[in-house]
């Protein structure tokens, strides 16, 4: 068991690396250990073709996006057929390049679900849920509330199906959920009012004030500042000036959700604790993540950049290119010594 | 009061037409097409602009409203919504028809457009969550939903103004209005994953091709995947809310009659 905020900077690192990879072997080695990390978490979990059910995702997203990309981008030089030119849309050539193209658009894709499906074997609920900030305390206190409400409410489904069932409703039609959704919402409902009404006796009205207008407005001020930033990236202003949009926006952000969860006054039970590998996991993460951004802002990781426009060549291969693809395996290594 | 008004629109129409450029910015930026421009990580970029505005979003409707009654009663309203997702296969309709919205539409409508925001990204969060589905494309979804129910709040000045209140008419205009998103959801959903596969048909456009033959582009890809399952969406949502609204309409009167205890010398912690 890795610590949920390790977890989430090793998210951030994997997602960082590989957005920033366009060649296909990098992207094949990431997927590879997404792979192999998943399979221990499934297997640890008892969750049985777990391997098997994503290669299938995967490879079905691959085969789309090389299909897809190769019938509409009619650019590159190896010419495999040609389609009537009268065709809307897809009437032109189909190259070898297109359909390369869409194969690498299809492998990042893949990496990048084949990620979050991880983070969610890897992660309960629970600390899922206290991963949301402390300044938007009154939504994890809904969030919560609802997951706690969950379980019971789908028995109470299954109560009153079952007893209109027995009255001879035969669940054919969309009408025939009337008879159960209603009650399901009156009794649910009622549960609320005891429920807020318990909360209210307890002295738990009104949240910590947080109120705070200014929070509201640099909040705002972010968002922009992250969203100019993109625009002027995407137009290829020079690097410096977007890069510090981001790192303004992102900083401004964190720093009024830290000081507006100050304000609230609140208990937290079952802390996670931190270990002395966890300490150094964050550690290595984060070193490889900086020099990761190093090297790659200072273009000593040509070789993550791949292209097969014009013609197609095969991808060069750095060893530190292929360091960086392995970080993905990181978790597994701690887990070996649980 | 009035000021107050105004700068609340004012604040939502800033919130909405940042996410909303975000998502549309394959369309009007037309240098985001060019040749070396890294196209894959623009869902991502798209995915934490839109995640901003719903912290914005979030964070202004919470102070505003929620106390513990509202808390409570927003909390199992999402716990009821995300039990009806799994429902989804149970329920007789057709294929792509999910009964969340019906709810989130009529918390949107009955109970204003902040808890209706709410409702709809707390809906989608919640059952991310139990599904396990936190991913990349939460936030364009929750964000979707959230303005489902934000919209419906428009209705309710529509409803009031002409004194439609309680006819078959209301129940009509929602139906509508279920119909309507049942569509828009889908194209939304779709603008955001659309660059992901039509990244590499970014190389056929050239600086001059106008943004609407990139348009026609997003409507071939469109019809061609998604169109029969939104369609069907637009039907489900139809049926559900012609059959429930009213119903689901009286219980909410009800309980809101009921959560409107008031307590004495309370003051904020």
């Amino acid at each position: 068991m890795i610590n949920s905020s390790i977890w989430i900077l090793w998210t951030v690192a994997v997602m960082v690396i590989t957005l920033s990879i366009r060649n296909p072997f990098y992207l094949i080695l990431v997927i590879v250990g997404l792979f192999y990390l998943g399979h221990r978490l499934a297997r640890q979990k008892n969750i049985s073709a777990w391997v098997l059910s994503n290669s299938r995702f995967i490879l079905t997203m691959i085969l789309l996006s090389t299909l897809i990309n190769g019938l509409f981008a009619h650019v590159g030089s190896s010419v495999l057929f040609t389609l009537p030119k009268g065709w809307p849309l897809i009437g032109g050539n189909i190259t070898t390049e297109s359909l390369v193209y869409g194969a690498i658009n299809g492998l990042m894709i893949g990496a990048l679900y084949l990620l979050f499906n991880i983070i969610n074997l890897a992660l309960n609920i629970k600390q899922i849920t206290r991963l949301i900030p402390r300044a938007f305390q009154p939504i994890a206190m809904v969030v919560t509330i609802a997951l706690t409400f969950f379980p019971s409410i789908q028995q109470r489904t299954q109560e009153i199906k079952e007893a209109q069932m027995i009255r001879g409703n035969q669940m054919k039609k969309v009408a025939d959920w009337l008879p159960i959704l209603i009650p399901l919402l009156v009794s649910s409902l009622e549960n609320a009012i005891l429920l807020a009404e318990s909360m209210t006796a307890r002295g738990f009205h009104k949240q910590a004030n947080l109120k705070a207008p200014l929070a509201l407005v640099s909040l705002i001020l972010a968002a922009f500042a992250v969203f100019s930033g993109w625009i002027l990236q995407v137009y290829r202003y020079p690097r410096p000036i977007y890069i510090t949009l981001f790192l303004l926006g992102s900083g401004l952000t964190v720093l009024t959700l830290f000081t507006i969860g100050k304000r609230s006054k609140i208990t937290r039970y079952h802390q996670e604790s931190w270990r002395l590998l966890d300490l150094l996991m964050g550690f290595l993460i984060t070193f490889f993540l900086v020099s990761f951004a190093y090297l790659a802002l200072t273009d000593r990781l040509l070789s993550l950049n791949f292209s097969p426009y014009p013609r197609l060549t095969l991808p060069r291969i750095q060893t530190l290119g292929i360091i960086f693809s392995l970080i993905t395996l990181l978790p597994s290594i701690i887990s070996n010594h649980d | 009061m009035i000021t107050k008004k105004i700068f609340s629109l004012l604040f939502d129409f800033f919130v909405f037409s940042l996410g909303l450029m975000s998502l549309l910015a394959p369309f009007i930026l037309p240098q985001a097409r060019s040749l070396n421009q890294q196209t894959a990580t623009f869902p991502i970029m798209i995915s934490l602009i839109l995640g901003l505005c719903l912290l914005i979003m979030i964070f202004e409707a919470q102070y505003s409203l929620l106390d513990s009654k509202m808390i409570a009663f927003l909390a199992v309203l999402i716990a009821i919504n995300a039990g009806l997702r799994f429902l989804e296969n149970a329920i007789p309709g057709p294929g792509g028809f999910s009964p969340i919205f019906i709810l989130i539409i009529l918390t949107g409508y009955f109970f204003g457009s902040r808890i209706g925001f709410l409702m709809g990204t707390m809906t989608l969060l919640v059952s991310g969550l139990i599904t396990g589905g936190i991913g990349p494309w939460l936030p364009g979804q929750m964000i979707t939903a959230g303005w489902v129910g934000q919209s419906a709040a428009l209705l309710t000045v529509f409803v009031t103004k002409l004194g439609w209140k309680g006819k078959p008419i209301e129940v009509g205009l929602l139906a509508a209005f279920g119909a309507l998103w049942g569509l828009l959801y889908g194209v939304i959903m779709n603008l955001w994953f659309w660059p992901f596969l039509g990244a590499g048909v970014g190389q056929t456009f050239t600086q001059t091709v106008s943004a609407t033959e990139n348009l026609q582009r997003y409507a071939a890809y469109y019809l061609a995947t998604s169109l029969v399952w939104d369609i069907s969406r637009s039907i489900g949502n139809v049926l559900i809310i012609t059959i429930m609204a009213k119903p689901i309409l009286k219980i909410f009167q009800r309980f809101k009659l009921r959560f409107s205890f008031e307590n004495q010398g309370v003051t904020a912690l």
